[in-house]
């Protein structure tokens, strides 16, 4: 039950993350709402498969192709361009925690060569690298998926629902 | 003739400035070359389009005479705006669906600039709310939060002022950061709240370049591989300028 919890209160603040950034890139205001839910809904369905025991990457992957495929469907209700939706919606799945501490270790390498540390600091560091670089790849794919699948030029001519 | 080569002329001006806005709004390449190509179908040209990031090219065929015009156009960087991108899409559709001409699409194209954006208060508070927002998701508690949203929104606040005094644009991004994590920096330096350190590296995340990084994916994987080479590198510069403003806090305070 305590999780259940765990798992709602995340998804507000999935969701606010989300709206600052919709904020920031000045989108409509029809579609701030639409915003919200689809950060809160992407980010929970990542931090769900994380706590069934699933990897980073591919659980940033599932969240991002939910949120693409949700955002058609917003587009349609609320008449804006799908980008305007998923963009905002995918950032508070981006992996700032990784690319802190893979700075954090390259800037320990600049000023440390020759100790014995040397390659637990390299191992470290490249590690949370790749992890922010894959994560960061596979949002923009899982926003990318459902243009790509039907190979459609305009989100105008994707029928979900019929 | 001398009346279809001054229409021709006016849709290449119109298109070019619609692609213009387009790319400094945040629209990927392909979207803007869909968008000209629909808006220039409508009214009976053909269009080819080439676009850099910093200019458009286009050459208008009329189909019928057969009169072509080329035109060269500079792009500004002006920053994300998602209502004009939203608002020209909804655009294009009616100038195919109700036939509009070219004042039409100019007016519109007046009012979409004119729209405003959120009164800087709101921003201010709802972006710092989003960084507390990172902050709680990466484990940070009540403390944690506070300090995340004071940091972003002196971060916010600088790089704001600093985009209104014309610095170039990264280094507008290392003043923010700067600000941010001496913020927030001075929490770790004094072990404010338990984990001091989410608050460091949460309060610079309002920066991260989202909509560059996503639009280069999305041009890369669409075939348009030197505009996506762009976009990632212009990415790849602003990361590189939040890091530096980091690891200037760090310096200064020795953490």
């Amino acid at each position: 039950m305590t999780e259940l919890y765990h798992f709602l209160e995340m998804s507000v603040w999935l969701g606010f993350a989300a709206l600052g950034f919709a904020i920031l890139f000045n989108v409509p205001q029809r579609t701030l709402f639409m915003i919200w839910l689809l950060g809160a809904l992407g980010g929970t369905t990542k931090l769900l498969i994380l706590f069934a025991g699933g990897n980073i990457i591919l659980a940033s992957l599932a969240g991002a192709i939910l949120v693409g495929i949700l955002s058609i469907q917003a587009a349609h209700s609320k008449h804006a361009p799908p980008l305007v939706f998923s963009i905002p919606a995918v950032i508070p799945m981006v992996p700032g925690a990784f690319a802190y501490r893979m700075m954090l270790g390259l800037i320990k390498l600049a000023g440390n060569t020759g100790t014995e540390s040397y390659s637990d600091v390299l191992n470290s560091a490249v590690s949370n690298g790749l992890k922010t670089l894959f994560i960061l790849l596979s949002l923009a794919a899982g926003v990318a998926i459902p243009m790509l699948i039907t190979r459609k030029e305009s989100a105008k001519e994707i029928k979900i629902i019929k | 003739m001398e009346k279809v080569n001054k229409r021709t002329r006016e849709l290449a001006s119109t298109l070019l400035e619609i692609g213009a806005l387009l790319m400094s709004s945040g629209a990927s390449t392909g979207r803007i070359r869909v968008t000209i190509s629909r808006i220039a179908e409508a009214l009976g040209y053909n269009s080819e389009l080439l676009v850099t990031h910093r200019a458009l090219m286009l050459t208008l065929v009329e189909e019928e005479s057969q009169y072509f015009f080329s035109s060269l156009k500079r792009t500004s960087p002006h920053g994300v705006n998602f209502k004009v991108v939203s608002g020209i899409s909804r655009m294009s559709w009616r100038v195919v669906e109700e036939e509009w001409d070219i004042p039409q699409i100019n007016a519109e194209i007046e009012r979409l600039r004119s729209l405003p954006h959120y009164p800087r208060l709101v921003i201010l508070l709802l972006v710092s709310l989003a960084g507390a927002s990172f902050c709680r998701l990466f484990g940070g508690e009540v403390i944690e939060m506070a300090v995340a949203f004071t940091a972003t929104f002196a971060g916010l606040y600088v790089r704001q002022e600093s985009a209104k005094h014309a610095f170039n644009g990264y280094m507008c991004i290392f003043f923010g950061s700067l600000t941010a994590s001496l913020i927030s920096g001075a929490s770790v330096k004094w072990g404010l709240g338990a984990d001091p350190e989410l608050a460091f590296a949460t309060s610079v995340l309002f920066l991260i370049p989202g909509v560059p990084l996503i639009n280069s994916f999305t041009d890369l994987i669409d075939g348009n591989i030197m505009n996506g080479l762009v976009r990632g590198a212009n990415g790849m510069i602003i990361s590189f300028a939040i890091a530096l403003g980091m690891l200037g806090a760090m310096l200064i305070y020795n953490i």
